[in-house]
């Protein structure tokens, strides 16, 4: 009844057989749901697990569409701090006199500040564009969304690890010709755990301004700026030591602050790095974190609807 | 195999907020809370929801073919986003088993920066595709798409064509237990056309693939699909045998578009010496649609109010772009106040299937013309190719049926 004349040139019909499952006699096992409760990441971390090829290729994808056909390429991760600095360097240090952490050269101590907050900005604005950016990827296919802020996470820790070498350049240029001595703390361990915690509260926070923006459009206003005025209540251009003591307690609430101090702490060598100055930090992202991953599944299909 | 139910949906339902609510407006959230609390209720809430599906149920065993149709808005959309797992059903469910890819456009993932090769991973992987299975698929999905040479350039400098034979041969190598497609032959030249059609048949009838097929393309739901399911407005209108289903469905559409009524003379269309009551085109010889083989009864009541002389009517058929196709008169008639019908067969077998558009021009005494209703009826010819195999586009205004022949005359 149906002949397929045009098709027996194409050697994509010559395919094995798939192998077909024996048909079942009793009711059949289902081996998944979708109803109106469904989370959209509820089939969980295994497979999640199972879409780590696309997680990888969008984390390259990133880095090809941002430094392919550009005249200097991938120097431009170098390039924006160290235009940054020169900012910094002058804005802060020659014309409004912001105190740097005493025996630490200035121009290391703002590269400190401005690679860690490039690292947590970039990836917390990126993060809560989640919906807006990928609806069109969306709305068209499924897979586990929290791939798309992961492949954002991993991106810009690439970038900031590549910038930490920019960073390590300068220090060793500092030691051998200004004679600068950084005391990186016994607590130098601490730095893996600093740099995880940025980039988690980065996604939490991520994750929780994605939802609500992608909810209510109004907030979009408000997160630029409001990231614009964290800059200046984190101690990324300051110490923490150069606010008057009584303000200190109030700078600590803000969870960057310790991470901040303690990453330069770790470095350099700068305060005093303890311990506890993390836990902080950790604590909230145990209090913020879980939320942030089940409030953005549990809404990543219902904002599609509406963003 | 007839127990082997792959998919199973139950109840689905699904209810989108008309208007800003939840979208945008912080205020608007706020105010609703507010009346929430205050026990007022929310005024006009039906008036602000959207029954985008309503209480669908069926369920699909393995090697299925099966075909979506319906109208602009009737949910088809709605209910393979839902069953691709891009949005949630309000109420019911969706049961199965196995894998599903979903293919709701071509390109799904492809940025344009990128090279072809590099998208063929990226758009691979985002269908679901797993790293061996692209591997092994990868030679044979750039010979499909033939761009060989070029697939080391990003994609955002090749022909449209290319990019879509790109992207679609990414989708023909997926290999799914459940298969989504969603218009995907809407894109292309004819021959790359024939080329998806070919392979989708393939996947089905050869493969066992399950496949659940949303088209506007009736033929090729008819062909492809050994059943068919009608959504109209969200419900469920016939699940069945797909020709049936096609042709149930084909009726119904004609039927409402190709037949006008007005009640109120005043809102007719005319003037104060002629108006139209009504008018419709029917399948002359019976059958229940009109198709390239059946004659088409056009009839047209008009309230007449012009006193002397005489009228009469001219027919005249236009293709869609506005081409005259004939242009036929009636005898005339006596005017005086009555109401008249004009009745005219146009013979089966003559038109192609197109939307045409009847324009009826009222003469007087073959001299003046008392009024024009200009396109005042679409005529929609459906196709009908029986078992044809050849699915693209039937060139031509008409498509008269003519005797041709291919003898073997002597061998060479």
């Amino acid at each position: 009844m149906y002949s397929n004349s045009y098709l027996s040139n194409d050697p994509l019909t010559r395919k094995p057989l798939p192998e077909r499952i024996p048909a079942e006699k009793a009711a059949p096992s289902w081996e998944w749901e979708i109803n109106a409760r469904t989370e959209s990441g509820n089939r969980g971390w295994k497979q999640l697990l199972s879409y780590r090829h696309l997680l990888f290729r969008m984390v390259r994808k990133e880095f090809l569409i941002n430094y392919q056909q550009t005249v200097l390429g991938p120097l431009w991760i170098f390039i924006q701090p160290l235009l940054t600095l020169l900012v910094y360097v002058v804005v802060f240090g020659k014309l409004i006199r912001v105190p740097t952490s005493p025996g630490v050269p200035p121009v290391i101590f703002y590269l400190c500040g401005i690679v860690l907050w490039n690292f947590f900005h970039e990836s917390f604005l990126m993060i809560s564009r989640t919906f807006r950016e990928n609806i069109h990827v969306f709305s068209k296919v499924y897979f586990p969304r929290l791939i798309a802020p992961l492949s954002v996470l991993i991106t810009q820790f690439l970038r900031f690890l590549i910038q930490l070498l920019l960073l390590a350049l300068l220090l060793l240029w500092f030691v051998l010709f200004e004679g600068y001595r950084p005391a990186p703390g016994p607590l130098l361990w601490m730095l893996p755990l600093t740099l995880l915690a940025c980039g988690l509260m980065s996604l939490a926070t991520g994750l929780l301004f994605a939802v609500w923006t992608g909810k209510y459009r109004d907030l979009i206003n408000i997160v630029e700026v409001g990231v614009r005025l964290l800059f200046f209540i984190t101690p990324v251009v300051y110490p923490l030591s150069a606010i008057p003591p009584e303000m200190q307690g109030w700078m600590m609430l803000n969870p960057l602050t310790s991470i901040f101090e303690t990453f330069r702490a770790c470095l350099l060598g700068a305060g005093e790095p303890t311990f506890s100055g993390l836990a902080y930090p950790l604590l909230f992202l145990v209090m913020t974190l879980p939320f942030a991953l089940h409030l953005f599944n549990r809404q990543g299909s219902r904002l599609i609807d509406i963003v | 195999m007839g127990n082997d139910i792959l998919l199973s949906v139950e109840d689905i339902s699904k209810t989108y907020q008309l208007g800003t609510f939840g979208a945008g407006s912080l205020r608007r959230e706020w105010q609703d809370w507010i009346d929430r609390r205050l026990g007022k209720r929310r005024q006009a809430d039906a008036k602000q929801e959207l029954q985008a599906l309503k209480d669908i149920c069926f369920q699909i065993t393995r090697g299925e073919a099966v075909g979506i149709i319906g109208s602009n808005g009737s949910g088809k959309s709605t209910l393979l986003k839902i069953i691709s797992r891009i949005i949630r059903p309000s109420t019911g469910r969706v049961r199965g088993r196995g894998t599903i890819s979903s293919l709701l456009e071509v390109g799904t993932g492809f940025h344009h920066e990128l090279s072809g090769r590099e998208n063929i991973y990226i758009s691979g992987y985002t269908l679901g595709m797993n790293k061996a299975e692209i591997r092994r698929k990868f030679d044979e999905i750039v010979a499909f798409s033939g761009v060989e040479r070029f697939l080391d350039t990003p994609v955002k400098r090749y022909s449209s064509g290319m990019y879509v034979r790109l992207a679609f041969a990414v989708s023909a190598h997926l290999e799914p237990d459940i298969l989504i497609v969603d218009e995907v032959l809407a894109v292309g030249d004819a021959e790359f056309q024939k080329k998806c059609m070919g392979k989708m048949e393939t996947g089905s009838r050869k493969e066992g693939r399950t496949i659940l097929f949303v088209s506007h393309h009736l033929q090729a739901v008819e062909q492809l699909c050994s059943r068919a399911i009608w959504l109209e407005k969200g419900k469920l209108m016939y699940d069945g045998e797909s020709r049936d289903v096609v042709r149930t469905y084909m009726a119904d559409t004609q039927q409402r578009i190709s037949e006008k009524e007005w009640n109120d003379p005043e809102k007719a269309p005319g003037n104060e010496r002629i108006r139209l009551r009504k008018i419709k085109a029917t399948p002359a010889d019976g059958s229940r649609l009109i198709t390239v083989h059946t004659p088409i009864r056009l009839e047209a009541e008009f309230l007449v109010y012009e006193q002397k002389g005489t009228l009469n009517i001219n027919l005249t058929l236009e293709t869609p772009d506005g081409q005259c196709l004939f242009s036929n008169g009636t005898p005339s008639a006596k005017a005086l106040p009555s109401l008249q019908t004009m009745e005219a067969i146009v013979p089966g077998k003559l038109l192609n299937n197109r939307t045409y558009w009847l324009t009826l021009t009222v003469m007087k005494d073959h001299r003046e013309v008392v009024h024009s209703f200009v396109r005042c009826l679409p005529v929609d010819v459906e196709d009908d190719r029986g078992e044809m195999d050849y699915l693209g586009d039937w060139p031509g205004m008409i498509r008269p049926a003519i005797d041709a022949q291919l003898y073997i005359k002597d061998l060479l």
